[in-house]
């Protein structure tokens, strides 16, 4: 026998509030590192999408009001030399989802022209670029979207609207995006998306958004000044931005995820170190007999303290690992797009959050059992024999 | 086997509640042989635990000299009085105090763990001590799985598991029926005899008080009465 082995046979004394002040240790630092992950997912995906150079240029009102076709023409003349400007691409927002299921994809009908330049990251091949051209039905999937629902190049694809008249549209598959950084995205063509408006008698024109390819990050910048600057004071105001900041705004619009985890953390030090706090001075108080024994057996105050502080550290700790291990396990060995979570980027593990939540554990198991460790250091072996006595 | 005299002069301890001052001893003194058997009695508040814990090194005197076999408790430090507690002296409570989550074996193996010593043999003594109480066949029983008497025995097994100059025991059957109170004193007794340990046992029973070769009565904080036990072999005590 060991003390090591007192101690866990120790944790065994109320199993019940063992278990429960275990998980009260598990809940946050599961939340606290699945959190962090999902920042580090986003971050890395934001790190991938800044090296791309693309301008989103939208309706300064919102996304849901349509820009004139007229502004990419615009936009292309701010530089006619194609200094700055390598070109624009058009997309409008269709949504829609495969019939008989209830996800909705992201998918953008995009300027059949200059999609393979704006998006040039999907590294189509000029035979496909060819097809893509060609093929007005021609469509390129996001790989997590392409695995959800097992499909393949050159398979036939039909989408359905999600509002009214909810129109049914039939695609070709050319090309499956595998390391799109959004894994839900579909792109076809726009003049595809006009002819069926045009069928049923309505207008299609109108773009969500604009993605200008900038030649560097000057470029952008100026661009970003000098696009909002055109069309100020017009019907049709524009607001401009980077990829990244683009994709933040979704993300900020659920929550400011940084802060969150931040003051997530911070309430979760807290929390566990009152529920651990006072489990252990229950627990003190339960076996100051106990301790007092130890010490006329001749434990000296400084071991007893040690045992005492070392029950709540090994509980804390427990209790970390237990939430910490399941998440740990989960985004390891779930394929990344089936734990996508809306607009926002599959969560990427962080094994700095692990590292921190078992610190964090590691500080709360200190903080919880310091004060009832050191009334064990400071008891008076006689007077706690007595109280029994 | 071993075991230790005891010498006690002019031993003065108070306690202070607020502002009152509570005398426990008042200028105590006695010597106790080495293997001797005694019993203390007296009243509540006459200085019997406090006189047990001065000399188990568990409390300091105000003033006066604790001396067990060579060792000076009244010079010794925390420290030091919590190093030689470990290895000279074996408790036994009324409560037993047994840690619930522990087999009987491990209970007796725990004051073994402060000794640098191989597995092997820290098994040998707690299998000799539990053997010696007679719970050979209850080792691997929780305290829960246990009578009264049997918790008892495995507390004294665990008093004389690091083998001690001295066992002190406080009130060892006053949670006790009296038949079991009768076994544990025999035990006593018998570690008394065969193995020659100094036995220092406070108690408020007559009938327990019998057991021992000298029965000192306390009362105040002073020696009231110093009586050698006839139908014990006496053992030379004496009262300054």
């Amino acid at each position: 026998m060991t003390l090591s082995y007192v101690l866990l046979q120790n944790l065994r004394r109320n199993p019940l509030r063992t278990a429960l002040t275990a998980v009260a240790f598990a809940l946050p630092m599961a939340v606290f590192v699945l959190a962090l992950s999902l920042v580090v997912g986003f971050v890395r995906t934001s790190a991938a999408l800044e090296q791309e150079l693309r301008l989103g240029v939208h309706h300064r009102v919102s996304l849901t009001n349509f820009l004139p076709d007229g502004h990419r023409r615009k936009i292309e003349e701010l530089d006619p030399q194609r200094t700055r400007l390598r070109a624009v691409c058009g997309m409008r927002w269709f949504g829609g989802r495969v019939p008989g299921t209830q996800q909705t994809l992201q998918s953008l009908a995009a300027d059949v022209d200059t999609l393979p330049i704006v998006y040039s990251d999907i590294g189509l091949t000029e035979a496909e670029i060819a097809e893509w051209q060609r093929e007005r039905r021609a469509a390129i999937a996001a790989g997590g979207v392409a695995r959800q629902y097992g499909w393949q190049v050159g398979d036939r694809v039909v989408l359905e609207s999600t509002i009214p008249p909810y129109r049914q549209l039939e695609f070709r598959l050319i090309r499956i995006w595998d390391e799109s950084p959004f894994p839900m995205t579909f792109y076809f063509r726009r003049d595809y998306l006009l002819d069926a408006f045009e069928r049923d008698g309505q207008i299609g024109t109108g773009c969500s958004i604009f993605w200008v390819k900038c030649v560097d990050a000057a470029a952008l910048r100026s661009l970003q000044k000098e696009i909002d600057a055109l069309f100020a004071n017009t019907p049709d105001e524009t607001r401009s931005e980077d990829e990244n900041a683009f994709v933040a705004g979704f993300v900020q619009a659920v929550g400011d995820l940084p802060s969150l985890a931040q003051a997530m953390a911070t309430v979760v030090v807290i929390i566990v170190a009152l529920v651990a706090g006072n489990t252990m001075m229950m627990s003190f108080r339960e076996r100051i007999r106990e301790l007092a024994v130890f010490k006329a057996l001749g434990f000296s105050a400084l071991r007893v303290f040690l045992i005492v502080l070392s029950e709540s550290v090994l509980l804390a700790l427990l209790g970390s690992a237990l939430g910490i291990l399941p998440v740990v396990a989960g985004l390891t060995l779930i394929p990344p797009d089936r734990l996508r979570w809306g607009a926002f980027s599959p969560p990427e593990l962080s094994w700095l959050a692990v590292l921190g939540s078992l610190s964090i554990g590691l500080a709360v198991g200190i903080a919880a059992g310091f004060w009832p460790a050191w009334q064990a250091w400071q008891l008076r072996t006689t007077d706690a024999l007595r109280r029994v006595a | 086997m071993s075991a230790a005299d005891i010498e006690l002069v002019d031993l003065h301890k108070h306690y202070r509640k607020g502002r009152i001052d509570i005398p426990a001893l008042d200028g105590l003194s006695l010597t106790i042989d080495a293997g001797s058997f005694v019993a203390i009695m007296g009243p509540s508040g006459s200085g019997k635990s406090t006189l047990l814990h001065l000399i188990g090194g568990l409390d300091s005197a105000d003033s006066g000299l604790i001396r067990v076999g060579e060792h000076r408790l009244d010079r010794m430090s925390e420290r030091e009085l919590t190093a030689w507690r470990s290895r000279h002296v074996g408790f036994i409570f009324q409560m037993y105090h047994l840690v619930p989550v522990l087999t009987a074996a491990q209970n007796v193996e725990l004051p073994l763990l402060l000794f640098r010593m191989p597995a092997r043999e820290r098994r040998r003594r707690v299998a000799t001590a539990l053997e010696v109480v007679g719970l050979a066949d209850r080792m691997d029983h929780r305290p829960n799985q246990l009578s009264g008497g049997q918790e008892q025995r495995v507390a004294i097994a665990r008093a004389i598991v690091t083998d001690p100059d001295v066992i002190l025991a406080d009130e060892p059957t006053g949670d006790l029926d009296a038949r079991t109170s009768q076994e544990i004193l025999q035990l006593l007794s018998l570690l008394n005899a065969e193995f020659g340990k100094t036995i220092v046992m406070v108690t408020h029973d007559p009938r327990a008080a019998a057991f021992g070769q000298r029965v000192l009565h306390l009362d105040k904080g002073v020696l009231d009465r110093d009586e050698l036990n006839p139908a014990r072999p006496a053992a030379a005590a004496h009262a300054h």
